[in-house]
Protein backbone atom coordinates (compact mmCIF):
# COMPACT_ATOMS: atom_id res chain seq x y z
CA UNK A 1 0.00 0.00 0.00
CA UNK A 2 2.71 2.62 0.68
CA UNK A 3 4.15 1.78 -2.08
CA UNK A 4 1.15 3.01 -4.20
CA UNK A 5 0.39 5.64 -2.39
CA UNK A 6 3.86 7.16 -3.18
CA UNK A 7 3.20 6.73 -6.78
CA UNK A 8 -0.09 7.88 -6.80
CA UNK A 9 1.81 11.05 -5.14
CA UNK A 10 4.56 11.15 -7.99
CA UNK A 11 1.97 10.61 -11.03
CA UNK A 12 0.38 14.53 -9.06
CA UNK A 13 3.48 15.80 -7.62
CA UNK A 14 4.14 18.45 -10.00
CA UNK A 15 0.59 19.95 -10.19
CA UNK A 16 0.61 20.27 -6.15
CA UNK A 17 4.30 21.89 -6.71
CA UNK A 18 3.09 24.38 -8.98
CA UNK A 19 -0.31 25.09 -6.44
CA UNK A 20 2.26 25.95 -3.73
CA UNK A 21 4.72 28.01 -5.89
CA UNK A 22 1.55 29.98 -7.01
CA UNK A 23 0.29 30.52 -3.73
CA UNK A 24 3.97 31.63 -1.62
CA UNK A 25 3.99 34.51 -4.86
CA UNK A 26 0.72 35.35 -4.05
CA UNK A 27 1.79 35.37 -0.18
CA UNK A 28 4.45 37.10 -0.89
CA UNK A 29 2.28 39.76 -2.96
CA UNK A 30 0.06 39.81 0.24
CA UNK A 31 2.80 40.31 2.96
CA UNK A 32 4.70 43.19 1.03
CA UNK A 33 1.25 45.09 -0.12
CA UNK A 34 0.32 44.70 3.90
CA UNK A 35 4.18 46.52 4.83
CA UNK A 36 3.79 49.04 2.17
CA UNK A 37 0.54 49.96 3.72
CA UNK A 38 -0.73 49.17 -0.33
CA UNK A 39 -4.44 48.81 0.49
CA UNK A 40 -5.30 47.87 -3.38
CA UNK A 41 -3.06 45.38 -3.56
CA UNK A 42 -3.31 44.04 -0.17
CA UNK A 43 -6.83 43.05 -0.95
CA UNK A 44 -6.33 41.89 -4.30
CA UNK A 45 -3.76 39.50 -3.43
CA UNK A 46 -6.41 38.83 -0.61
CA UNK A 47 -8.92 37.78 -2.74
CA UNK A 48 -6.26 35.81 -5.11
CA UNK A 49 -5.26 33.71 -2.18
CA UNK A 50 -8.92 32.89 -1.46
CA UNK A 51 -9.68 31.92 -4.65
CA UNK A 52 -6.29 29.92 -4.84
CA UNK A 53 -6.86 27.54 -2.06
CA UNK A 54 -10.75 27.17 -2.99
CA UNK A 55 -9.29 26.23 -6.79
CA UNK A 56 -6.65 24.27 -5.53
CA UNK A 57 -8.14 22.08 -3.40
CA UNK A 58 -10.67 21.32 -6.33
CA UNK A 59 -7.83 20.83 -8.71
CA UNK A 60 -6.18 18.38 -6.43
CA UNK A 61 -9.20 16.39 -6.78
CA UNK A 62 -10.47 16.47 -10.63
CA UNK A 63 -7.07 15.84 -11.38
CA UNK A 64 -6.86 12.50 -9.03
CA UNK A 65 -10.34 11.54 -11.27
CA UNK A 66 -8.34 12.84 -14.43
CA UNK A 67 -5.35 10.06 -13.41
CA UNK A 68 -7.63 7.22 -12.52
CA UNK A 69 -9.53 7.79 -15.88
CA UNK A 70 -6.08 8.13 -17.46
CA UNK A 71 -5.20 4.60 -15.55
CA UNK A 72 -8.37 2.68 -16.61
CA UNK A 73 -8.11 3.67 -20.54
CA UNK A 74 -4.50 4.52 -21.50
CA UNK A 75 -1.67 1.54 -22.06
CA UNK A 76 0.06 3.14 -18.66
CA UNK A 77 -2.79 1.36 -16.90
CA UNK A 78 -0.26 -1.74 -17.14
CA UNK A 79 1.98 0.04 -15.12
CA UNK A 80 -0.39 -0.58 -12.13
CA UNK A 81 -2.38 -2.79 -13.12
CA UNK A 82 -0.04 -5.71 -13.73
CA UNK A 83 1.33 -5.06 -10.21
CA UNK A 84 0.53 -7.72 -7.62
CA UNK A 85 -2.33 -5.63 -6.06
CA UNK A 86 -6.53 -6.13 -5.56
CA UNK A 87 -8.33 -3.51 -6.88
CA UNK A 88 -9.38 -2.77 -3.56
CA UNK A 89 -5.39 -2.04 -2.36
CA UNK A 90 -5.25 -0.04 -5.55
CA UNK A 91 -8.23 2.18 -5.42
CA UNK A 92 -7.59 2.11 -2.07
CA UNK A 93 -4.03 3.72 -2.76
CA UNK A 94 -5.69 6.31 -4.98
CA UNK A 95 -8.46 7.37 -2.02
CA UNK A 96 -5.62 7.47 0.66
CA UNK A 97 -3.22 9.86 -1.58
CA UNK A 98 -6.00 12.26 -2.73
CA UNK A 99 -7.70 12.10 0.47
CA UNK A 100 -4.73 12.96 2.25
CA UNK A 101 -4.07 15.21 -0.54
CA UNK A 102 -7.14 17.55 0.14
CA UNK A 103 -6.73 17.80 4.14
CA UNK A 104 -2.86 18.32 4.04
CA UNK A 105 -3.98 21.50 1.43
CA UNK A 106 -7.04 22.45 3.05
CA UNK A 107 -5.14 22.32 6.85
CA UNK A 108 -2.26 24.35 4.84
CA UNK A 109 -4.77 27.20 3.42
CA UNK A 110 -6.60 26.84 6.48
CA UNK A 111 -3.73 27.94 8.91
CA UNK A 112 -2.35 30.39 6.02
CA UNK A 113 -6.17 31.98 6.00
CA UNK A 114 -6.08 32.47 9.90
CA UNK A 115 -2.58 34.00 10.19
CA UNK A 116 -3.33 36.19 6.68
CA UNK A 117 -5.96 37.15 8.44
CA UNK A 118 -4.84 37.60 11.92
CA UNK A 119 -2.00 39.99 10.01
CA UNK A 120 -4.36 42.29 8.31
CA UNK A 121 -6.54 43.25 10.96
CA UNK A 122 -4.18 43.05 13.69
CA UNK A 123 -1.91 45.37 11.03
CA UNK A 124 -5.36 48.44 10.78
CA UNK A 125 -6.38 46.98 14.37
CA UNK A 126 -9.94 46.53 13.31
CA UNK A 127 -10.11 42.78 13.74
CA UNK A 128 -12.32 42.70 16.87
CA UNK A 129 -14.69 45.42 15.26
CA UNK A 130 -15.36 43.35 11.81
CA UNK A 131 -15.98 39.97 14.17
CA UNK A 132 -18.64 42.10 16.01
CA UNK A 133 -20.06 43.04 13.11
CA UNK A 134 -20.34 39.37 11.11
CA UNK A 135 -21.57 37.87 14.21
CA UNK A 136 -24.46 40.97 14.42
CA UNK A 137 -25.03 39.72 10.87
CA UNK A 138 -25.26 36.32 11.99
CA UNK A 139 -27.69 36.38 14.61
CA UNK A 140 -29.85 39.13 11.91
CA UNK A 141 -30.00 36.17 9.64
CA UNK A 142 -30.94 33.88 13.17
CA UNK A 143 -27.90 32.03 12.59
CA UNK A 144 -27.71 30.67 16.25
CA UNK A 145 -23.90 30.38 16.30
CA UNK A 146 -20.45 32.17 17.59
CA UNK A 147 -18.00 32.68 15.37
CA UNK A 148 -14.82 31.84 15.77
CA UNK A 149 -11.85 29.78 14.90
CA UNK A 150 -13.90 26.51 15.73
CA UNK A 151 -16.59 27.26 13.10
CA UNK A 152 -13.99 27.99 10.49
CA UNK A 153 -12.37 24.95 11.13
CA UNK A 154 -15.75 22.92 11.82
CA UNK A 155 -17.22 24.54 8.21
CA UNK A 156 -13.47 23.67 6.38
CA UNK A 157 -13.41 19.75 7.52
CA UNK A 158 -16.69 19.66 6.06
CA UNK A 159 -16.33 21.13 2.73
CA UNK A 160 -13.09 19.22 2.01
CA UNK A 161 -15.20 15.81 3.25
CA UNK A 162 -18.09 16.84 0.90
CA UNK A 163 -15.27 17.01 -1.48
CA UNK A 164 -13.76 13.99 -0.84
CA UNK A 165 -17.46 12.73 -1.27
CA UNK A 166 -17.76 14.01 -4.73
CA UNK A 167 -14.45 12.66 -6.33
CA UNK A 168 -15.26 9.29 -5.19
CA UNK A 169 -18.46 9.31 -6.82
CA UNK A 170 -16.88 10.60 -9.95
CA UNK A 171 -14.50 7.49 -9.35
CA UNK A 172 -17.75 5.11 -9.47
CA UNK A 173 -19.33 7.37 -12.37
CA UNK A 174 -16.15 6.68 -14.49
CA UNK A 175 -15.74 2.99 -13.29
CA UNK A 176 -18.80 2.76 -14.08
CA UNK A 177 -18.37 3.89 -17.73
CA UNK A 178 -15.43 2.45 -18.03
CA UNK A 179 -16.63 -1.22 -16.92
CA UNK A 180 -19.84 -1.51 -17.80
CA UNK A 181 -20.69 0.56 -20.48
CA UNK A 182 -17.28 0.97 -22.40
CA UNK A 183 -18.37 0.82 -26.48
CA UNK A 184 -21.73 1.33 -25.86
CA UNK A 185 -23.21 4.33 -27.00
CA UNK A 186 -23.50 7.60 -24.86
CA UNK A 187 -21.57 6.07 -22.33
CA UNK A 188 -20.31 9.01 -20.91
CA UNK A 189 -23.69 11.05 -20.59
CA UNK A 190 -25.01 7.75 -18.64
CA UNK A 191 -21.65 8.47 -16.32
CA UNK A 192 -22.47 11.89 -15.72
CA UNK A 193 -26.18 10.91 -15.55
CA UNK A 194 -25.48 8.64 -12.69
CA UNK A 195 -22.58 11.26 -10.84
CA UNK A 196 -25.54 14.02 -10.90
CA UNK A 197 -27.92 11.25 -9.37
CA UNK A 198 -25.91 10.09 -6.67
CA UNK A 199 -24.54 13.65 -5.56
CA UNK A 200 -28.56 14.59 -5.54
CA UNK A 201 -28.74 11.52 -3.31
CA UNK A 202 -26.20 12.09 -1.04
CA UNK A 203 -27.45 16.09 -0.70
CA UNK A 204 -30.60 15.01 -0.51
CA UNK A 205 -30.23 12.93 2.38
CA UNK A 206 -28.26 15.67 3.99
CA UNK A 207 -31.08 17.90 4.04
CA UNK A 208 -33.41 15.28 5.41
CA UNK A 209 -31.30 15.00 8.47
CA UNK A 210 -30.37 18.28 8.68
CA UNK A 211 -34.20 19.25 8.67
CA UNK A 212 -34.94 16.07 11.53
CA UNK A 213 -32.15 16.30 13.81
CA UNK A 214 -31.68 20.23 14.29
CA UNK A 215 -30.10 19.81 16.95
CA UNK A 216 -26.76 19.03 15.69
CA UNK A 217 -25.08 21.41 13.14
CA UNK A 218 -25.89 20.56 9.81
CA UNK A 219 -22.02 20.79 8.66
CA UNK A 220 -21.40 17.91 11.30
CA UNK A 221 -23.79 15.61 9.62
CA UNK A 222 -22.64 17.01 6.55
CA UNK A 223 -19.22 15.70 7.10
CA UNK A 224 -20.40 12.36 8.57
CA UNK A 225 -23.02 11.71 5.78
CA UNK A 226 -20.15 12.34 2.93
CA UNK A 227 -17.19 10.26 4.78
CA UNK A 228 -19.96 7.58 5.21
CA UNK A 229 -21.17 7.54 0.80
CA UNK A 230 -17.23 8.23 0.72
CA UNK A 231 -16.40 4.14 2.43
CA UNK A 232 -20.07 3.07 0.49
CA UNK A 233 -18.16 4.60 -3.15
CA UNK A 234 -14.97 2.86 -2.31
CA UNK A 235 -16.30 -0.15 -2.04
CA UNK A 236 -19.08 -0.67 -4.87
CA UNK A 237 -15.84 1.13 -7.02
CA UNK A 238 -13.37 -1.34 -5.89
CA UNK A 239 -15.72 -4.57 -6.76
CA UNK A 240 -16.89 -3.08 -9.95
CA UNK A 241 -13.04 -3.03 -10.82
CA UNK A 242 -12.23 -6.59 -9.82
CA UNK A 243 -15.22 -8.14 -11.22
CA UNK A 244 -14.88 -6.24 -14.39
CA UNK A 245 -12.23 -3.98 -15.29
CA UNK A 246 -10.06 -5.00 -18.25
CA UNK A 247 -7.63 -2.19 -19.06
CA UNK B 1 1.60 -24.40 -15.82
CA UNK B 2 -0.35 -21.96 -17.76
CA UNK B 3 -3.88 -23.27 -18.85
CA UNK B 4 -6.70 -21.55 -21.00
CA UNK B 5 -9.93 -23.57 -20.74
CA UNK B 6 -12.40 -22.20 -23.55
CA UNK B 7 -11.61 -18.94 -23.01
CA UNK B 8 -13.55 -15.85 -24.86
CA UNK B 9 -13.26 -12.33 -25.41
CA UNK B 10 -16.01 -10.54 -26.72
CA UNK B 11 -15.29 -6.70 -27.72
CA UNK B 12 -19.14 -4.70 -28.55
CA UNK B 13 -19.20 -7.18 -31.65
CA UNK B 14 -16.17 -8.54 -32.65
CA UNK B 15 -15.17 -11.95 -30.79
CA UNK B 16 -11.11 -11.14 -30.32
CA UNK B 17 -10.51 -14.71 -28.96
CA UNK B 18 -13.21 -17.59 -28.97
CA UNK B 19 -13.13 -20.88 -27.20
CA UNK B 20 -9.33 -20.85 -26.75
CA UNK B 21 -8.23 -23.99 -24.36
CA UNK B 22 -4.67 -24.45 -24.90
CA UNK B 23 -2.24 -25.84 -22.10
CA UNK B 24 1.36 -24.81 -22.12
CA UNK B 25 3.96 -26.29 -19.89
CA UNK B 26 7.18 -25.63 -18.11
CA UNK B 27 10.18 -26.14 -19.54
CA UNK B 28 9.61 -24.60 -23.25
CA UNK B 29 9.88 -21.95 -25.23
CA UNK B 30 6.45 -20.75 -27.26
CA UNK B 31 5.99 -19.18 -30.26
CA UNK B 32 2.48 -17.32 -30.65
CA UNK B 33 1.80 -16.62 -34.06
CA UNK B 34 -0.97 -15.09 -36.22
CA UNK B 35 -1.54 -12.19 -38.68
CA UNK B 36 -2.72 -8.87 -36.94
CA UNK B 37 -6.26 -9.22 -35.21
CA UNK B 38 -6.18 -13.00 -34.86
CA UNK B 39 -6.62 -12.65 -30.84
CA UNK B 40 -2.72 -13.43 -29.58
CA UNK B 41 -2.44 -10.06 -27.68
CA UNK B 42 -5.77 -10.08 -26.17
CA UNK B 43 -5.34 -13.87 -24.95
CA UNK B 44 -1.67 -12.63 -23.39
CA UNK B 45 -3.79 -9.71 -21.56
CA UNK B 46 -6.02 -12.22 -20.34
CA UNK B 47 -3.36 -14.41 -19.73
CA UNK B 48 -1.55 -11.41 -17.37
CA UNK B 49 -4.84 -10.94 -15.78
CA UNK B 50 -5.11 -7.25 -17.47
CA UNK B 51 -7.82 -8.30 -19.01
CA UNK B 52 -11.00 -9.70 -17.82
CA UNK B 53 -12.79 -13.05 -20.66
CA UNK B 54 -15.81 -12.87 -21.30
CA UNK B 55 -16.56 -16.63 -20.83
CA UNK B 56 -13.61 -19.50 -19.85
CA UNK B 57 -10.71 -19.07 -17.47
CA UNK B 58 -7.11 -18.51 -17.58
CA UNK B 59 -5.51 -20.59 -15.25
CA UNK B 60 -1.91 -20.44 -13.45
CA UNK B 61 -0.64 -23.55 -11.74
CA UNK B 62 -4.67 -24.73 -11.16
CA UNK B 63 -5.65 -21.45 -9.82
CA UNK B 64 -7.53 -18.45 -11.98
CA UNK B 65 -5.24 -15.93 -13.04
CA UNK B 66 -5.34 -12.91 -10.91
CA UNK B 67 -3.61 -11.05 -7.99
CA UNK B 68 -1.44 -13.61 -7.36
CA UNK B 69 -0.39 -14.90 -10.14
CA UNK B 70 0.95 -11.53 -11.43
CA UNK B 71 3.85 -12.10 -9.05
CA UNK B 72 4.99 -14.91 -10.97
CA UNK B 73 3.70 -14.15 -14.68
CA UNK B 74 5.86 -11.36 -16.29
CA UNK B 75 3.96 -10.05 -18.79
CA UNK B 76 5.51 -7.34 -21.94
CA UNK B 77 3.09 -5.32 -24.01
CA UNK B 78 3.63 -4.88 -27.07
CA UNK B 79 2.79 -1.04 -26.88
CA UNK B 80 4.80 1.32 -24.42
CA UNK B 81 3.26 1.41 -20.95
CA UNK B 82 6.04 3.37 -19.09
CA UNK B 83 5.12 6.78 -17.18
CA UNK B 84 6.27 9.34 -19.39
CA UNK B 85 7.60 11.20 -16.37
CA UNK B 86 9.96 8.12 -15.60
CA UNK B 87 13.31 7.60 -16.11
CA UNK B 88 14.78 4.54 -16.69
CA UNK B 89 16.03 4.24 -13.33
CA UNK B 90 12.90 5.40 -12.28
CA UNK B 91 11.17 1.93 -14.24
CA UNK B 92 13.52 0.21 -12.04
CA UNK B 93 13.05 0.95 -8.97
CA UNK B 94 9.07 1.09 -9.72
CA UNK B 95 9.42 -2.66 -10.77
CA UNK B 96 11.57 -3.31 -7.53
CA UNK B 97 8.95 -1.50 -5.16
CA UNK B 98 6.72 -3.93 -6.64
CA UNK B 99 7.82 -7.33 -7.64
CA UNK B 100 9.97 -9.48 -5.47
CA UNK B 101 11.60 -10.80 -8.35
CA UNK B 102 13.17 -8.20 -9.78
CA UNK B 103 16.75 -7.79 -10.10
CA UNK B 104 17.94 -4.24 -10.23
CA UNK B 105 21.71 -5.37 -11.37
CA UNK B 106 20.40 -8.25 -13.70
CA UNK B 107 18.21 -4.39 -15.24
CA UNK B 108 21.54 -2.34 -15.24
CA UNK B 109 23.50 -5.15 -17.46
CA UNK B 110 20.56 -5.77 -19.61
CA UNK B 111 20.18 -1.69 -20.40
CA UNK B 112 23.98 -1.95 -20.81
CA UNK B 113 24.07 -4.47 -23.35
CA UNK B 114 21.01 -2.80 -25.45
CA UNK B 115 23.49 0.43 -24.88
CA UNK B 116 20.81 2.50 -22.65
CA UNK B 117 21.58 4.41 -19.98
CA UNK B 118 19.72 4.10 -16.89
CA UNK B 119 19.28 8.28 -17.03
CA UNK B 120 17.38 8.36 -20.14
CA UNK B 121 14.21 9.97 -19.96
CA UNK B 122 10.88 7.43 -21.39
CA UNK B 123 9.57 10.63 -23.29
CA UNK B 124 12.74 10.61 -24.79
CA UNK B 125 13.17 7.46 -25.94
CA UNK B 126 13.19 6.28 -29.77
CA UNK B 127 10.72 3.28 -30.34
CA UNK B 128 13.45 1.03 -30.90
CA UNK B 129 15.08 2.61 -27.20
CA UNK B 130 11.56 2.04 -25.90
CA UNK B 131 11.48 -1.89 -27.27
CA UNK B 132 14.95 -2.60 -25.55
CA UNK B 133 13.85 -0.89 -22.37
CA UNK B 134 10.73 -3.18 -22.49
CA UNK B 135 12.60 -6.21 -22.63
CA UNK B 136 15.56 -5.53 -20.44
CA UNK B 137 12.56 -4.56 -17.85
CA UNK B 138 10.96 -7.94 -18.05
CA UNK B 139 13.51 -10.18 -18.38
CA UNK B 140 15.38 -8.75 -15.12
CA UNK B 141 12.63 -10.53 -13.49
CA UNK B 142 12.91 -13.63 -12.25
CA UNK B 143 9.51 -14.60 -13.05
CA UNK B 144 7.64 -18.15 -13.41
CA UNK B 145 6.54 -17.09 -16.89
CA UNK B 146 7.46 -14.56 -19.36
CA UNK B 147 5.09 -13.41 -22.12
CA UNK B 148 6.84 -11.04 -24.68
CA UNK B 149 3.99 -9.95 -27.04
CA UNK B 150 6.04 -8.68 -30.07
CA UNK B 151 9.26 -8.68 -28.48
CA UNK B 152 11.59 -7.72 -31.95
CA UNK B 153 8.77 -4.73 -33.19
CA UNK B 154 11.46 -1.74 -34.10
CA UNK B 155 14.54 -3.42 -32.91
CA UNK B 156 17.63 -3.79 -35.31
CA UNK B 157 18.87 -6.71 -36.39
CA UNK B 158 21.95 -6.36 -33.67
CA UNK B 159 19.80 -5.66 -31.09
CA UNK B 160 17.93 -8.55 -32.13
CA UNK B 161 20.53 -10.76 -31.27
CA UNK B 162 21.18 -9.84 -28.15
CA UNK B 163 17.38 -9.91 -27.14
CA UNK B 164 17.35 -13.26 -28.29
CA UNK B 165 20.72 -13.97 -26.43
CA UNK B 166 18.79 -12.61 -23.43
CA UNK B 167 15.76 -14.89 -23.99
CA UNK B 168 17.68 -18.38 -24.60
CA UNK B 169 19.58 -17.54 -21.12
CA UNK B 170 16.20 -17.12 -19.63
CA UNK B 171 14.99 -20.00 -20.26
CA UNK B 172 15.41 -22.96 -17.76
CA UNK B 173 14.04 -26.55 -17.02
CA UNK B 174 11.40 -24.56 -14.36
CA UNK B 175 10.52 -21.75 -16.59
CA UNK B 176 7.97 -20.81 -19.58
CA UNK B 177 8.24 -18.39 -22.46
CA UNK B 178 5.82 -17.24 -24.80
CA UNK B 179 6.34 -14.93 -27.01
CA UNK B 180 4.20 -13.55 -30.28
CA UNK B 181 5.72 -11.91 -33.33
CA UNK B 182 4.79 -11.45 -37.07
CA UNK B 183 8.87 -12.62 -37.51
CA UNK B 184 8.36 -16.40 -37.72
CA UNK B 185 11.55 -17.26 -39.12
CA UNK B 186 13.26 -15.51 -36.26
CA UNK B 187 10.63 -16.96 -33.69
CA UNK B 188 11.82 -20.70 -35.38
CA UNK B 189 15.46 -19.82 -34.05
CA UNK B 190 14.54 -19.68 -30.25
CA UNK B 191 11.36 -21.10 -29.36
CA UNK B 192 10.53 -25.07 -29.46
CA UNK B 193 6.76 -25.02 -29.33
CA UNK B 194 4.42 -22.91 -31.30
CA UNK B 195 0.77 -21.95 -31.43
CA UNK B 196 -1.06 -20.96 -34.43
CA UNK B 197 -4.18 -18.40 -34.10
CA UNK B 198 -6.50 -17.12 -36.53
CA UNK B 199 -9.75 -15.06 -36.36
CA UNK B 200 -9.52 -15.65 -32.43
CA UNK B 201 -9.36 -19.45 -32.68
CA UNK B 202 -6.54 -21.92 -31.62
CA UNK B 203 -5.89 -22.95 -35.15
CA UNK B 204 -3.02 -25.68 -34.23
CA UNK B 205 -0.22 -26.44 -31.58
CA UNK B 206 2.41 -27.98 -32.98
CA UNK B 207 6.50 -29.34 -31.46
CA UNK B 208 8.67 -27.32 -33.86
CA UNK B 209 11.43 -30.10 -33.97
CA UNK B 210 9.01 -33.18 -34.29
CA UNK B 211 7.30 -30.99 -37.47
CA UNK B 212 10.70 -30.42 -38.97
CA UNK B 213 11.34 -34.49 -38.36
CA UNK B 214 8.47 -36.15 -38.70
CA UNK B 215 6.87 -34.06 -41.81
CA UNK B 216 9.59 -31.79 -42.88
CA UNK B 217 8.01 -28.61 -42.61
CA UNK B 218 9.50 -25.37 -40.86
CA UNK B 219 7.20 -23.48 -38.93
CA UNK B 220 7.19 -20.90 -41.52
CA UNK B 221 5.98 -23.27 -44.07
CA UNK B 222 2.99 -24.28 -41.46
CA UNK B 223 2.04 -20.44 -41.10
CA UNK B 224 2.17 -20.45 -45.12
CA UNK B 225 0.21 -23.50 -45.10
CA UNK B 226 -2.85 -22.00 -42.13
CA UNK B 227 -2.49 -18.02 -42.97
CA UNK B 228 -1.59 -18.35 -46.92
CA UNK B 229 -5.33 -19.51 -47.89
CA UNK B 230 -6.88 -16.24 -46.41
CA UNK B 231 -4.07 -13.93 -47.94
CA UNK B 232 -3.20 -12.91 -44.06
CA UNK B 233 0.42 -14.56 -44.45
CA UNK B 234 2.92 -12.21 -43.21
CA UNK B 235 5.83 -14.50 -42.41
Amino acid sequence: MKNLIKYEFRKTWSTKLIILVITACMELAFLISLYLDKENFTGISAVFLTFLAFGGILFIGIQSILTMHQDMNTKQGYMLYMTPNSCYKILGGKVIENGLSIFVAGAFFFVLGVLDVTLLFGHYGQLDQLMEFVTDLMKQLRIETTLDWRLFLALTVSFLCGWLSTVMTAYLADVVATCLLNGKKHNGWIALLLFILINWGVTSLQQVCTRNMSWIPAFYWDAAIAIGFSVLMYLATAMLMDRHLSV
Amino acid sequence: MLKSEEVTKVFGATKAVDQVSLSLEQGHIYAMLGPNGSGKTTWMKMAAGLCKPTSGVVKFEGEPVGVNSRAHIAYMSTEPYFYTWMSLRDVGRYYEDFFTDFSMMRYAELLNSFELDESMKIKNLSSGMMAKAKIAVTLARDATVWMLDEPFNGIDLLARDRIKEAIIAAASPDKLLLMSSHLVEEMETIADRAVFIRSGKLVKEVDIETERIENGCSIADEYRQIYGMQGGAEA
